[in-house]
């Protein structure tokens, strides 16, 4: 591509100008993609590397990261989707920084960069159980792509993984070195005949090049991946896959909130319109890409009235069981050290003693202050002398939590409430509550995490019970009665409209979910281009 | 637990030091400079005053000069940034803080009758374990599920008071002094910059 076709801009992590190439509203791009998350990233690199005419919708600013983040929780609120959620149920869950990004980048800004892969019989759980939904594909559909992945973010993990099906290739980073928390819960395991490993985190523990970006820096230990990382060592899709996307020739245009579509006589899309600096602003466009996660996905789709045939809009919301035990220690651990979830086990994917259906990884975690002293006043509902004095005791704490499978049921949904936000768009409202099995396989949990701290000579143990990553309400799956889009992420209802986030999981799975749904963005994208070609 | 007292005065000194990036620093700088606000702009006098008292009693500070935390809630709310999401069933924080507060005083009539702030301890305390355990009735309750009230309020001066420069100094939270990464980062593994021994 010539230069004079790259009038745009992107930015890297120091505010250095990246020439990017820069579309007209009224051509007919090829494609449209809404969002720029792990759904959106990387089959927008992909699509743009194929010579599409791609361009990025992202609601949130485009920040370079060692300019303008600072190290301080407050001072980064600006990674979270901050306009306001209902959130209902007996386990309502929390928003804004518990699970929900904004930003070019998505809430890979914010994401531990934990990286598990799922398990083969994650995608089986109706098969297995006889509940749950299987998944319209399974593990081999998706495995290429996680080679791929992790050779391309640069992923630190172990050279023997001792779960799930073996590896085709070895991560191609030597583990992060592993924390006080990683520590002290390999003490308890190793009690407990508990087998762990050093994690796979998408930050890179050496020096890392990478195609069509160069050298990026390795993790420096700053342990605030959850506040942003300022070296680019992380491997979040800002210094990853759209930078690539760019060098390809793709658009981002940061601050864009997409409000509606515009639809042709055959009920394709034929523009997208949204919101940029105060304007209504219209892209023509043959493909729609929507990469806006669990809530905004079906919130757009709602509020449109649009692939909704199905009834399935906003039905069968997932959060991952998610409860952490916190114990003091008389060492000294100050938690903010380290990449947070540094030490792993997986001997709970399926318990043989288990009275509940699938099961769950343990994590050792560590924490940042206000994190930690607001879950303390949440969770513990610590005031008074109690709370200054535990709070004291910050530098002693440590955290063990599980990743676990939560089933789908009709009584978790999102739905559109009567309240409007700023844009005068409805409110969206999350019915959540745990289920039987999720109150059972907690319970497991809790035990084993508690007799693990106990083992390592804990104090002050208490368990804070939370639902983590928003998953499910557009579920891809064999019918269009039963499903809003099909296996390759397409709507059933829009031939030209594809759904690519954690939206479209049918099941939860019990591994964190960026790695899963940046592998179906480009095996949603390669189906695509096999057949637009 | 051992190594929990921490030395005054070890915040400043760690902030001038090319330990902290100069964007942390000056943030940092920039709170704990702030001045006590001596007028609301959000409450009126007479709950800003009653925060006030519950604010000391939530937070306990041994401190000449305490972190100013209803004048930050007052502040925060007054700009009303949101964080995403509420509990469906409270109504929204700007009336949420405003009824809760008026809710505080009316139990303190009711139960003592006394103003909130000339309660003792033990009545303050017998206030606020009614609200937090959910059991608060009457006027503004009716409407507001009480516990889930308080579990707001906590945690909104919870995370203030410890994003204070001062705060960290009381529990040895050094983590923003990280402009140079960490590199002893294991069990009793201690580097500079350092609480304990800057």
């Amino acid at each position: 591509m010539t230069d004079e076709n790259r009038t745009g801009s992107f930015y890297d992590i120091y505010g250095n100008r990246l020439p990017s190439r820069q579309f007209s509203n009224d051509e007919i791009v090829d494609a449209v993609v809404i969002g720029t998350g792990a759904g959106g990233a990387p089959l927008l690199s992909r699509l743009a590397g194929a010579g599409l005419k791609v361009v990025a919708l992202e609601a949130g600013s485009h920040w370079s990261a060692n300019k303008d983040f600072v190290t301080d929780e407050p001072g980064q609120a600006k990674l979270f989707w901050n306009d306001e959620r209902l959130s209902a149920g007996k386990n309502a869950l929390a928003f804004g920084n518990n699970n929900s990004g904004t930003g070019v980048g998505g809430s890979t800004l914010h994401y531990t960069a934990y990286v598990p892969r799922p398990q083969t019989d994650d995608f089986n759980l109706h098969t297995d159980f006889g509940v749950g939904v299987d998944w319209p594909i399974g593990y081999e559909d998706l495995e290429s792509y996680f080679d791929e992945i992790e050779e391309f973010l640069g992923v630190s993990g172990p050279a023997d993984y001792p779960w799930g099906k073996k590896r085709v290739k070895s991560y191609p980073l030597a583990p992060l070195p592993i924390n006080g928390a990683g520590q002290l819960m390999k003490m308890g395991c190793d009690a407990l005949g508990i087998k762990t490993s050093a994690a796979a985190n998408a930050a890179l523990s050496a020096r890392y090049f990478q195609q069509g970006i160069g050298w990026r820096e390795a993790c420096a230990n700053r342990g605030f991946c959850q506040a942003g990382c300022d070296i680019g060592a992380k491997g979040s899709m800002d210094v990853t896959y759209l930078p690539l996307a760019v060098q390809y020739g793709a658009e981002i245009r940061a601050n864009s909130f997409v409000t509606g579509f515009e639809r042709n006589q055959s009920g394709k899309i034929s523009a997208v319109i949204y919101e940029k600096d105060g304007q209504e602003i219209r892209q023509k466009c043959s493909n729609v890409f929507l990469c806006a996660g669990a809530i905004e996905t079906p919130r757009l789709l709602l509020i449109n009235s649009l692939a909704n045939s199905s009834g399935q809009v906003g039905k069968n919301f997932m959060a991952h069981t998610g409860m952490q035990v916190w114990g003091q220690f008389n060492h000294n651990i100050q938690p903010f050290k380290g990449i947070p979830g540094a030490l792993i086990s997986e001997d709970t994917h399926r318990p043989k003693e288990a009275d509940f259906v699938g099961g769950y990884l343990l994590q050792s975690i560590g924490v940042m202050p206000v994190t930690y002293a607001s879950q303390v006043a949440r969770g513990a509902g610590l005031w008074g002398k109690a709370l200054i004095e535990h709070m004291r005791c910050y530098n002693n704490t440590a955290g063990i939590n599980i990743l676990g499978e939560c089933l789908p049921y009709d009584f978790n949904y999102v739905e559109l409430s009567d309240e409007t936000d700023q844009r005068g768009l409805p409110k969206p409202r999350i019915h959540f509550t745990f289920g039987e099995n999720e109150k059972r396989l907690t319970a497991h949990a809790e035990n084993v995490m508690r007799n693990i701290w106990s083992e390592a000579g804990a104090e002050n143990v208490w368990s804070f019970n939370r639902g983590a990553h928003i998953i499910g309400t557009c579920r891809m799956g064999k019918k269009a009665d039963q499903a809003v889009v099909n296996s390759e992420g397409q709507s059933f209802d829009i031939p030209n409209l594809f759904i690519c986030d954690n939206s479209v999981f049918p099941s939860a799975l019990s591994a964190n979910p960026a790695l899963t749904i940046m592998a179906l963005s480009l095996r949603t994208a390669d189906l695509f281009l096999s057949k637009t070609k | 637990m051992e190594n929990t007292n921490y030395p005054d005065g070890w915040v400043k000194e760690i902030l001038e030091t090319e330990f902290v990036k100069p964007s942390t620093r000056a943030l940092l700088l920039d709170r704990l400079d702030t001045n006590t606000k001596s007028t609301p702009d959000f409450f009126d006098d007479e709950s800003f005053s009653i925060l006030q008292c519950v604010c000391m009693r939530l937070i306990p500070q041994d401190r000449n000069e305490p972190i100013d935390l209803a004048g930050l809630l007052d502040e925060q709310l007054s700009k009303s940034p949101g964080n995403g999401w509420r509990y469906d069933e409270l109504p929204e924080d700007k009336v949420l803080f405003k009824k809760g507060i008026k809710g505080m005083e009316k139990l303190a009539q009711m139960a003592f009758a006394k103003t909130f702030c000339d309660l003792d301890d033990a009545e303050t305390d017998q206030i606020l374990l009614t609200i937090q355990a959910g059991n608060a009735k009457g006027y503004e309750w009716d409407q507001i599920p009480s516990n889930l009230f308080f579990e707001e309020l906590l945690a909104s001066l919870v995370e203030l008071y410890y994003s204070h420069p001062l705060a960290k100094e009381e529990i040895g939270d050094i983590s923003f002094a990280d402009a140079k990464g960490w590199k002893n980062i294991g069990l009793d593994q201690i580097e500079k910059p350092n609480p304990n021994n800057r």
